[in-house]
């Protein structure tokens, strides 16, 4: 019987240090491992195109959907997950928010023919249809997250610091439960 | 014959002999078995204790509708399972189960007595006699009743099973893994949609796998499901509930029919499907007939009888008594004779039934006896024989059997059904409701909709009989012990709905939700009172369709997965020092650093000296940051706090006093303002989802004009708060891009710059009284920066101090925490903050409020200090404190203790208090009555240091 | 687990998602100390309490984050429709 160790990681651990996990879900193989460093930035504005010439990049105009790193979550929150090391203007005097998030998430991937399973664990939404391009705030059992699909069976999977041991380890314990098993 | 195994037939697997054990004794069974079937192929009948009487009882049914025998499956320590149905435990190899509720053997219970003085227990028994003296109830009456009532023990030891949990989508989900079930999946499949079909026995079939005749349909069957690639099986699942818009709860069963030795993984997953479309293939249950003596061991349905047979290859007796009334039990009856089970009779209260089965029944040389019905079972433990006679009243005969096969017609399951809220409508063909108009995108197919071809019959209330229904043991709930001169009673005291019958005779209310009494007891109501069923109602059948495991329910939120414990970055380095931890709604904060086995009061007086005499590091990641951005950010926030925010400059801060709108204190914390149109909040550690939800709400919903947007940094920062005379000589180092200089950066500024290296809002602020910085880093720098931090500090003796010390040195100085001070029902003035509120802003959330006159009238509670009389008296928190200790009680209480500490900087302890009039009542002395003693303080002032606030500017 | 339809994301979605906030279409008012006590109070604490129809607040917290409204039946639990915050209720809405 597997046992869970407790908690004794701290998310930066999580984000710095750990080791992908494979295994299986519903028979299917599935590999998480955190995610590679990258900044992210919380956009807001009540006008998209203020907001788009104040950072200079297109933005998608579909609630769910991604344009090259940059999601929309709602109608006016457009969430980014950039290369390390970007930098977008401020939008100082302009009425649109621009604020560096990098810290407050940590990133994991989802990926392999069971991702879809191992995420429907705990996250309610109907994720056979949601194709690569897609990106939504949902949630994995009590835990807020946001899952984006990268690739064809391949998930970015962000959450606030503090949750993603917890949301780790229900992942891998996933994985490790029903090795073996189906 | 060797025992009660037929030499041939069933669907058992006749190679593989299964060994286990039951009360203690050895048996044998085969794979394929159920615990019922080897314990009846064993020759056991007696497989439990009623729950009122403790009346012996043996199987009713052989699936999810068995009231009576329940048993403890025991897989080891902590591994013990009560209430499960016999019927339903899959053998294996050493399978260990137990019967329940009997004292102290199965065959001799004591409380068998209640049985006989059974007159002592009628309808409404415990309504009417366990009412007074009020206190015997908890004394007296409960625990026995638990002792002798009870159902199997709960289990006491730690669960060490694992759950597991799944969200699931599909566009047909079928409940019911019968030929109907089968073929609707079928049918779904050609769809291309995804399917899925549940089925909560160990092989798919229902009720064809007790008959012969259909396997080979069912052979068929499932090798085309077999290749539909887009249908998924969960076998051994029970689908316990249907909630809205079609999503069902199921439990799938994973390693209870296994060895323990071996199982592996989890236990039991639980399994939330929403599905587009939902087909209920559940099946009927068949209907006891009532009449004397039909609890005896060996009373069971007909249909148990065929599955023994049929399925699991065993007689149910070697003489069987078939009492139908409905053709089913000749079909049975048939087919058990043809697979070598003696009939002794048929008896039917029907004069005429189909010519076939009587002819057939002649022909397999069974006495018929149509017209008749049983009027008495002998037997106590096991049934000897039965009497009958003609219409119940004529002459009785008797016939020698041991077992009697009930076929008093089927009840099509509508449970999920109703879970559902789907209407029912009254069959008179059936006697029983079927489904009527779905609510949700639902159908019913087969038996339990009434769509099955299970024969013709009569439905029957009691069966008559010469003696008074007053004078028969015929039960109606076996699993409640609920007969049918119980429902007489009930009717006869005036209840009417059956809601009231329910619930004053319990039939229906155990376990197994009345599977098998409900209809009979509508049916005597309905009788009783002379009106139509369809008149009296129905109740409500509610998840779960059979019991389940609390495991189950959790999931995975089990252990160290049970909720997200919270940790800041400098977590690790706090466990590594030895700090004790408490949880800060969902966080894990440091409370104090014990050295060397101090207790937590030494820790905290050494900790907090530490802090006034030198300087000490406080990890304050876990508070609420919000970043206010926008235009009109200063706007809005003077719209949310009490206090003016728009003459803020750009590099200060401010404390910020958070009403809600009817004016009571729901939060508060110092603000920075990066910029013009940018601010920094910071809330409490509790309040930080609370207040950005009603900020957002205030934005979103009342002034959605303007220009600023909320984000969430709680998370982005670390925090780390540096307090104490030697706090600049400790960071001066660390810091570039900002001049410390007292003069340069006073009292309630906040800059940016680095520290060690790394990008930092510095923030002087102080919830100490001290000089203090708290020190904001991105928080995958905070671990590097602490460190830097703790090794500059070194020289100046710096002390890592927790939310004990923190506590006691923000009371020492009169500070409020909101939600511990404050309980939400005090206003600014009530807590002394009036100054934080500007008397010349025309409006902010709560103003209006305040000025309702009951807001400043007199008697409030105010915000105050005490003293004790014995300076070392240390008050409990949330005392009650009064103005005259000899006042009558209840005494009229004027107030109660917030906060008290031993205060190393007082040198005595200090207490916070909210009293009526406090701020007047300075200077009295109010009363704290304890147990056994009365405790006096000294109303003060709530400040007990410093009151000048000097070394707050040093 | 009821689903409910949000009108921004224009999807159904997973009533985990989502917080609920009360009765709809109560405007604080724009001058607040123009209000007698009797008024305030109503505005502060007096609520429908229907048996059926019922427009109130819900959030879609956990996804796009808004507010919106909708009328739902309080029998049932149904939904009948949502539409986004600052919008006209339907026909017939319930107050």
């Amino acid at each position: 019987m597997l046992e869970i160790a407790p908690l004794a990681v701290a998310g930066i651990d999580l984000a710095t240090g750990t080791a992908a996990v494979n295994g299986m879900v519903s028979g299917l193989p599935v590999c998480i491992a955190p995610a590679a460093p990258l900044t992210r930035w919380s956009l807001r504005a009540r006008d998209a195109g203020a907001l788009s010439a104040a950072i200079g990049r297109a933005l998608p105009d579909r609630i769910g959907v991604v344009i090259d790193g940059i999601a929309r979550l709602g109608p006016d929150e457009w969430y980014a997950l950039l290369p390390e090391g970007t930098v977008l203007p401020g939008g100082a005097g302009l009425p649109v928010s621009v604020v560096e998030v990098t810290a407050r998430a940590v990133g994991f991937t989802v990926e392999g023919a069971g991702a879809v399973a191992a995420l429907a664990r705990g996250c309610p939404l109907d994720l056979a249809g949601f194709a690569p391009g897609r990106a939504t705030r949902t949630v994995f059992e009590t835990v807020e997250v946001q899952i984006w699909a990268t690739a064809p069976e391949t998930y970015h999977v962000e959450v606030w610091r503090s949750f993603a041991p917890w949301l780790w380890h229900s992942l891998a314990a996933g994985l490790a439960l029903t090795a073996g098993l189906d | 014959m060797s025992g009660y195994r037929l030499a041939r037939g069933g669907r058992i697997d006749r190679n593989r002999p299964v060994a286990f054990r039951f009360d203690g004794r050895d048996y044998s069974g085969f794979a394929g078995d159920t615990l019922a079937s080897a314990l009846v192929a064993g020759g056991v009948t007696l497989l439990g204790r009623s729950f009122k009487y403790h009346r012996p009882r043996g199987l009713l049914g052989m699936g999810a509708e068995e009231p009576n025998a329940l048993v403890t499956v025991d897989r080891g320590p902590a591994r013990i399972t009560p209430n499960l149905r016999a019927t339903q435990v899959a053998l294996h190899d050493g399978l260990v189960a137990s019967s329940q509720n009997r004292w102290p053997s199965l065959k001799f219970d004591v409380v068998a007595l209640n049985d006989v003085f059974g007159a002592l227990f009628p309808a409404g028994f415990y309504n009417k006699t366990f009412m007074w003296p009020r206190a015997a109830w908890e004394a007296l009456y409960e625990p026995v009743i638990r002792r002798l009532a009870g159902l199997g023990e709960s289990p006491v030891a730690r669960d060490p099973d694992h759950y597991d949990a799944t969200y699931a989508h599909c566009e047909v989900l079928v409940i019911g893994g019968g030929i109907a079930g089968i073929e609707a999946a079928l049918d779904a499949a050609q769809t291309g949609g995804r399917v899925i079909l549940i089925d909560d026995q160990d092989d798919l079939g229902g009720g064809a796998l007790s008959d012969a005749a259909l396997w080979p349909l069912l052979t068929d069957l499932k090798a085309r499901l077999a290749g539909c690639a887009n249908v998924t099986v969960l076998g051994r699942t029970t689908a316990f509930g249907y909630y809205h818009q079609n999503f069902i709860g199921a439990v799938e069963s994973l390693t209870d029919h296994l060895a323990p030795a071996e199982a592996t993984g989890p236990r039991e997953r639980l399994w939330r499907i929403r599905a587009g479309e939902v087909v209920l293939a559940q099946g009927a249950i068949e209907r006891p007939l009532v009449f004397d003596g039909n609890d005896v061991p060996g009373v069971m349905l007909a249909s148990a009888g065929r599955t023994l047979a049929l399925r699991h290859g065993v007689a149910v007796g070697r003489a069987v008594v078939v009492m139908a009334a409905h053709d089913s039990g000749w079909r049975d009856a048939l087919a058990m004779a043809e697979a070598g089970v003696t009939i002794a009779a048929i008896i039917d209260i029907r004069d005429v039934v189909p010519g076939d089965l009587a002819e057939a029944a002649r022909a397999a040389g069974i006495a018929v006896h149509t017209g008749c019905a049983i009027t008495h079972v002998s037997g106590r433990h096991a049934v000897k024989g039965v009497t009958f006679a003609a219409a119940g009243t004529g002459p009785e005969r008797h016939i020698a059997c041991d077992a009697v096969l009930m076929a008093g017609g089927w009840t099509p399951s509508v449970h999920l059904w109703s879970h559902g809220k789907g209407s029912l409508a009254w069959s008179e063909a059936w006697g029983a409701y079927l489904p009527g108009t779905a609510i949700e995108n639902c159908r019913a197919v087969g038996a339990c909709a009434g769509a099955w071809s299970l024969g013709s019959g009569v439905i029957t209330a009691v069966l008559p009989n010469r003696k008074p229904v007053r004078a028969q043991k015929a039960f109606v709930d076996f699993q409640n012990d609920v007969k049918a001169r119980d429902i007489h009673l009930a009717v006869q005291e005036g209840m009417r709905s059956i809601e009231h019958i329910k619930r004053y005779t319990t039939n229906g209310m155990a376990t197994d939700q009345g599977k098998t009494s409900n209809l009979n007891g509508l049916q005597i109501a309905s009788t009783v009172l002379g009106r139509p069923v369809a008149d009296i109602g129905l109740t409500t059948f509610r998840p779960p369709y059979t019991p389940q495991t609390f495991g189950a329910l959790m999931g995975h939120h089990k252990d160290a997965l049970f909720q997200p414990v919270r940790k800041s970055v400098i977590d690790d380095w706090a466990t590594a020092q030895g700090a004790v931890f408490e949880n800060v709604s969902n966080w894990r904060r440091a409370r104090y650093f014990p050295r060397g086995g101090e207790t937590m009061e030494a820790a905290v007086l050494r900790e907090c000296a530490a802090v006034r005499n030198a300087v000490g590091m406080f990890d304050a990641s876990t508070l609420g940051k919000i970043e206010v951005v926008g235009p009109d950010a200063a706007e809005f926030l003077n719209r949310m706090y009490t206090n003016p925010w728009k003459g803020l400059q750009p590099g200060r801060c401010r404390y910020g006093l958070l009403l809600r709108e009817d004016g009571f204190i729901m939060d508060d914390g110092v603000s920075a303002r990066i910029a013009d149109d940018r601010f920094h909040l910071t809330t409490t550690t509790g309040g930080a989802a609370r207040v950005l939800g009603m900020m957002e709400d205030y934005l979103q919903t009342e002034w959605s004009d303007l220009d600023v947007w909320l984000t969430s940094t709680t998370e982005q920062w670390a925090v780390i708060a540096l307090q104490g005379p030697m706090a600049r000589a400790v960071i001066a180092p660390l810091v570039e891009g900002i001049d410390l200089d007292g003069a340069a950066f006073p009292h309630m500024a906040g800059r940016e710059g680095t520290i060690a290296g790394v990008p930092t809002r510095l923030f002087r602020v102080s919830f100490t009284g001290e000089l203090g910085f708290e020190i904001n880093v991105p928080a995958h720098e905070g671990r590097k920066v602490w460190d830097a931090v703790h090794a500059a500090g070194q020289a100046h003796g710096i002390t890592a101090y927790g939310t004990e010390t923190m506590h006691v040195l923000r009371a020492e100085k009169g500070f409020i925490i909101v939600g511990q001070d404050t309980d939400g029902t005090m206003t600014p003035a009530d807590m002394g903050l009036d100054w934080a509120v500007g008397k010349k802003k025309p409006d902010f959330v709560g103003k209006r409020s305040l000025a309702r006159p009951d807001m400043d009238a007199p008697g409030r509670k105010q915000f105050v200090g005490l003293l004790t009389e014995d300076a070392g008296e240390l008050l409990e928190e949330g005392a009650q404190v009064v103005a005259d200790p000899d006042a009558p009680i209840p005494m009229p209480m004027i107030g109660h203790v917030t906060s008290a500490y031993r205060s190393a900087a007082a040198g005595r302890t200090i207490a916070l208090a909210v009293i009526a009039d406090g701020r007047a009542r300075i200077g009295q002395t109010v009363f704290i009555p304890m147990p056994g003693r009365v405790i006096r303080a000294k109303v003060t002032a709530p400040m007990f240091y410093d009151p000048e606030g000097s070394r707050l500017n040093a | 687990m009821i689903l409910i339809h949000c009108p921004y994301c224009e999807e159904d979605r997973p009533e985990v998602e989502f917080t609920y906030g009360g009765q709809a279409h109560i405007a604080r008012p724009l001058d607040p100390a123009a209000l007698d006590d009797a008024e305030w109070e109503s505005f502060l604490y007096i609520r429908s309490n229907p048996r059926g129809r019922h427009a109130e607040r819900w959030r879609h917290a956990h996804g796009c984050a808004r507010f919106f409204n909708a009328i739902r039946d309080t029998v049932t639990d149904r939904f009948e429709v949502t539409y986004k915050a600052g919008e006209q209720a339907p026909d017939g809405a319930a107050r």
